[in-house]
């Protein structure tokens, strides 16, 4: 495995070599995993479009309802994404 | 093309093609378990994003798994929380077995080929070699330890172990292993057909030497089991359209239902998304994508039953888009063994002198035309060899001079061969040709057979007639290949009289005579440049060209290692006639797609009419619930039933194919439509209404 910036330069003396390998690690197999870094977008996005949802329905859902149904649609919109990217690059499915 | 010599080696299977099958059997038990196991496991979500139509089921079933917990989740349900609870839950219940029955036609599919798959890893077992070393000294090896190039001695009993072509000796080969066949193969090298063995195979008798000519686990028993295995399988071009055309529905539906709730709530009938998501599913064509790809894997199957080996789902399904078969005379549309009939004299010789030289011609021939000619001018003629063989010199035949013979020890040439080749040796003698010898010609011509022109220096002596018999019931084949609106041409090396003859008789469309090789490729590169898909057998390295040429070249078994790497697919029967049955496998492949969508899309009419009304009924269109149904709980949870049992229903007609028809391809567009689309609509109004009986749901 590659030694990382924090390793090459001694910057943390007192953690141990195990530690920061396994921080490594983890950092390096976050950035291969694209799902969890588009759900946390997502996840933050939807805090900005709930808000929105609960006051286009002029209180009739409350703030968790508000929340929930604005990630379906933020999943519906995904889908469509999706779809359209199966209609334009078949051969990948 | 082979030369006529190699024939001899070339042994059809004993028996009737549908009764055989591969040796050693697949074992097919536990595959249903295995299947079912499978469905839950391609359940992950990283396997079902593959499938375009399931991935929405699968984010569907997420969505109503979560009302099912909580039914106020997206908005707060007028109805009974526990009700509503309970509906969620069957829904939630239904699109999850609607998911599990699609993966398990998947996972039978291919467990199929799995089971064949394992039965060939079966005969790959590890083996010990006697590699040859460069000091001629033998070193016993593991053949896994083999590399291209390496040289190895096998002896009788022995299993060999890699791929190669025979460089020494001359022994008989058990290939059941990959053939099925239980008659041994002769092989011997210098020929192209013979020289050929496959690792895994039993050597019965006497010793061979061969030459590995693939690395380990690139050999062919490697590729067939990877093949079959489905781990190289790509989406066909088919397919590939098939998956935009449910995706661009899917799509439709999708916007169709997201925008449903508005309008819903403006006609006072407010939906659940419990519901709008099971109208989404109702309305998606989820029957053809559920066993869309089942329909590719077992079409793949189908081909591997019949002893065939296709390299890509690509070649099964052009099968099915032929417009044009390229076929040999000999071996495919005659019998390849052709015997002589009958010597005919000609300028002013007897038919005893006829006899005797082409006895001499024909001493070192071991091809059975060449034996034939032996055994008529002995047995007929009381015709003897008058000289040592030892002292005289055999000249093999080859496709560029077109006549074998012998040089004898006083110096004279005797030669037989076809009737151009031998006027041009004769007049290079300095000899003249007699005008009886074309009357000779077209005499045996019009009968049907191969005239074989005889001579000896610069004197020609007569004919020989050589019969040829038209395999029966090629006719009937032929008409049917010609109803479907497939063109077939007859290429032969024999003139143009004996080729429009044997075209007649067997029913051929056009026929290519005194045929080169090369004509081959001509033919398939003409018939293409029209725009036809053109398919074609072949097995020796000079078809090699053609086979790569043609959209589906069928190499046989027996053929060079060249050829089968060129081909799509190759026959472990090496049975050139076999190309007329791939035809109608890839067409019942596209015809089973076609009639399984088709099925797929009327379905939804039926569903629409049962969910639509029953929703909306509010809004007054409760008169459109032509069904009757009970209510609209019942009636979404009838048609998803519907529409989840209807995978399964289905799974044995998409492994074992629509039932092929030879009819022209309007007739069986009628045809589809009338069973599979009008019956696609009426079935699933009869079984929503009997669903809608029998659960007890009010």
């Amino acid at each position: 495995m590659k030694r990382n910036a924090f390793q090459r330069q001694n910057i943390l003396p007192f953690a141990s070599t195990t530690m920061l390998e396994t921080a490594a690690d983890i950092l390096e197999r976050w950035r291969q995993q694209k799902f969890p870094l588009y759900l946390f977008l997502g996840l933050c996005f939807n805090l900005v479009l709930a808000p929105a949802v609960f006051a286009a329905t002029g209180g009739d859902l409350s703030k968790v309802q508000a929340y929930w149904l604005a990630g379906l649609a933020l999943v519906t919109v995904a889908l469509s994404i999706y779809l359209f990217f199966v209609m334009f690059v078949p051969e990948k499915f | 093309m082979q030369a006529p010599q190699d024939s001899k080696t070339r042994q059809m299977p004993s028996g009737k093609r549908d009764t055989r099958r591969h040796t050693p059997k697949a074992n097919m038990s536990g595959l249903y378990q295995r299947a079912i196991r499978e469905a839950f496991l391609k359940l992950d979500p990283r396997t079902t994003v593959k499938n375009p139509v399931m991935f929405i089921v699968w984010v569907g079933t997420i969505v109503t798994a979560l009302v099912t917990i909580d039914p106020n989740l997206f908005g707060t349900v007028q109805a009974d929380p526990g009700q509503q609870r309970i509906l969620n839950g069957l829904i939630t219940l239904i699109l999850f077995f609607t998911l599990v029955f699609a993966n398990f036609a998947e996972a039978v599919a291919e467990g199929r080929g799995k089971a064949q798959a394992d039965s060939l890893r079966s005969t790959r077992s590890e083996a010990i070699a006697r590699k040859l070393l460069p000091d001629g000294t033998i070193q016993e090896i593991s053949s896994t330890e083999l590399r291209r190039g390496d040289q190895v001695k096998v002896i009788a009993g022995d299993m060999i172990p890699a791929d190669g072509e025979v460089i020494k000796g001359v022994a008989s080969v058990d290939e059941s292993a990959i053939t099925g066949e239980s008659a041994p193969v002769l092989k011997q090298p210098g020929t192209d057909i013979a020289s050929s063995v496959t690792g895994g195979t039993r050597i019965l008798s006497d010793e061979l030497i061969l030459n590995i000519t693939s690395d380990p686990g690139q050999g062919f028993i490697d590729r067939m089991i990877a093949l079959v295995e489905g781990a190289e399988r790509s989406k066909t071009p088919n397919e590939i359209a098939l998956t935009v055309l449910l995706t661009v529905l899917t799509q439709v539906f999708l916007i169709v239902v997201a925008t449903v709730s508005p309008l819903a709530n403006y006609v006072q009938a407010p939906t659940t998304i419990a519901i709008l998501i099971s109208l989404l599913v109702a309305l998606i064509p989820t029957t053809i994508g559920g066993l869309l790809s089942a329909i590719g894997i077992a079409g793949m199957d189908r081909v591997a039953q019949f002893n065939v080996i296709a390299t890509s789902g690509r070649a099964v399904e052009a099968c099915g888009d032929i417009n044009t078969l390229v076929l040999d005379k000999t071996g495919t549309i005659t019998l390849g063994n052709r015997l002589a009939a009958e010597f005919i004299a000609v300028n002013g010789h007897s038919v005893e002198q006829v006899a005797q030289v082409a006895l001499d011609a024909s001493i070192f021939d071991e091809t059975p035309e060449g034996k034939s000619i032996v055994q008529l001018a002995e047995q007929e003629h009381q015709a003897k060899t008058t000289f040592d063989s030892a002292q005289a010199e055999g000249v093999e035949f080859s496709a560029r001079t077109r006549m074998s013979g012998t040089n004898l020890p006083d110096g004279k040439e005797a030669r037989k061969g076809a009737v151009d080749a031998v006027k041009g040796f004769v007049r290079s003698r300095g000899g003249t040709i007699p005008d009886q010898l074309d009357a000779a010609y077209e005499k045996v011509s019009r009968l049907g057979g191969t005239p074989l022109a005889v001579c000896q220096d610069n004197d020609i002596y007569g004919v020989i007639y050589l019969k040829d018999v038209v395999k029966p019931g090629l006719r009937e084949r032929f008409d049917q290949l010609r109803r479907m609106g497939v063109k077939t041409i007859m290429l032969t090396g024999d003139n143009r009289i004996t080729a429009s003859v044997i075209a007649q008789e067997a029913g051929v469309d056009d026929f290519i005579a005194e045929a080169t090789p090369e004509d081959k490729i001509d033919v398939i590169r003409k018939e293409q440049s029209e725009g036809k898909l053109v398919a074609m057998t072949g097995d020796g390295t000079n078809d090699a060209p053609a086979l790569a040429q043609a959209n589906v070249g069928v190499a046989m078994n027996s053929g060079t290692q060249a050829a089968k790497e060129a081909a799509n697919m190759v026959d472990l029967d090496s049975d050139p006639t076999k190309l007329i049955d791939l035809v109608t496998i890839g067409k019942q492949l596209l015809i089973t797609r076609g009639a399984l969508t088709t099925f797929s899309i009327a379905n939804d009419i039926a569903k629409y009419f049962a969910i639509i009304p029953t929703i909306f009924a509010a809004a007054g269109i409760g008169s459109l619930n032509i069904m009757g149904l009970k209510s609209p709980q019942s009636a979404i949870i009838s048609a998803l039933i519907y529409n989840a049992l209807i995978i399964p229903a289905l799974i044995p007609l998409a492994l074992k194919g629509v039932q092929f028809r030879p009819l022209t391809a309007d007739q069986l567009l009628r045809r589809n439509i009338f069973i599979y689309g009008v019956g696609g609509v009426i079935a699933p109004f009869i079984a929503i209404k009997i669903i809608d009986i029998l659960i007890p749901l009010a």
